[in-house]
């Protein structure tokens, strides 16, 4: 009987690619995000306002991670700008390989690649995908307690959000203690309390993207 | 359910290292599992009978071992394991924490002949 040391990561592979990826985006300092939230929790609405707002001034691609289907890419090439579909049929996340396997569909620079993952808390959080950093996404109806049962994701994102800020009369959200959740797993998180129904709150995250994309120029 | 991914790429690095260094059947995968991941060993093991058949992986157990997520304070030096994932220094309230382990997922060794 032998006995080898190994001493590898089994995700070696995923985070090699990744950086791959990385270098890719680098090439055109494209400020790239990996937005993660629940299904339903208004990852694609809060991409078409953040598209409405800056597609003017930038050049956007938006990449669509779904198990299967093509609605959301659909929905988001009515504002007339660049979506890739990825299906990820069993997957319930995107990885390296998947967002790689699309990279020469990208035939021009972009400022901006907003990457809407599969709607889920606990996979994507695992797997990067070559991204500048992840944003989470909570909506208001899921709880104020997202933060502790998914520690993982907030304690990565750089930026959560805070969705449907305009049901917050109907629901026994509250904000303070969402707040004090996500600091909990994440105390530098950067925190915007948002509706994409009615656009409340949009200006702040609006005004740190334009911030972001400034500082890749 | 995203274990079946992990899975695959755990059998293809011990298949890929046990032929590297000549052992044709491995018996026993040692992995080191941090806290801080959203790994599964059952739902690992689940998948690694189906994944290992045809392998030299096929007649293999894995030994897992957890590794606790342990912080570090740079600004006090204080440093302990922690059961709850909090990322607040107990001692000064610092928010700068370090985690120095409890994402880990990598293979330890393998054994075999």
């Amino acid at each position: 009987m032998k006995k080898i040391s190994i001493l590898k990561p089994v995700l070696v592979s995923n985070q090699e690619r990744a950086k791959e990826n990385r270098k890719f985006f680098d090439k055109t300092n494209s400020l790239v995000l990996n937005i993660i939230g629940s299904p339903g929790s208004g990852k694609t609405s809060v991409i078409e306002r953040v598209v409405k707002d800056l597609k003017s001034s930038y050049q956007i691609l938006v990449i669509e991670g779904d198990i299967k289907g093509s609605i959301d890419s659909e929905r988001l090439s009515k504002l007339k700008i660049d979506t890739i579909q990825i299906n990820t049929l069993t997957e319930c996340h995107l990885d390296a390989f998947m967002t790689a396997q699309v990279l020469p569909q990208i035939k021009k620079p972009y400022d901006l690649v907003l990457v809407e993952n599969v709607g889920n808390l606990v996979c994507p959080a695992e797997f990067e995908i070559g991204e500048d950093y992840k944003v989470a996404i909570l909506s208001t109806p899921e709880g104020d307690d997202k933060p502790l049962k998914y520690p993982l994701l907030f304690h990565l994102a750089r930026v959560v959000i805070i969705n449907k800020v305009d049901l917050l009369p109907y629901l026994d959200f509250n904000i303070k203690r969402a707040r004090e959740n996500i600091k909990g797993k994440n105390p530098k998180a950067i925190i915007f309390e948002v509706s994409a129904s009615t656009g409340e709150g949009f200006e702040g995250l609006i005004d740190f993207l334009k911030k972001e994309l400034t500082k890749r120029k | 359910m995203h274990e079946y991914a992990v899975t695959k790429s755990l059998v293809e690095l011990c298949d890929r290292e046990a032929h590297r260094h000549k052992i044709k059947n491995v018996r026993l995968i040692k992995l080191k599992l941090g806290k801080f991941t959203g790994f599964s060993p059952e739902a690992i093991n689940f998948y690694f009978e189906y994944l290992k058949d045809g392998t030299r992986c096929a007649t293999a157990k894995i030994e897992f071992f957890e590794i606790p997520v342990r912080i570090r304070c740079p600004n006090c030096n204080y440093e302990d394991d922690i059961e709850e994932p909090i990322f607040l220094c107990p001692e000064c309230g610092n928010v700068n924490i370090e985690v120095i382990s409890g994402r880990e997922f990598y293979i330890e060794s393998i054994e075999g002949e």
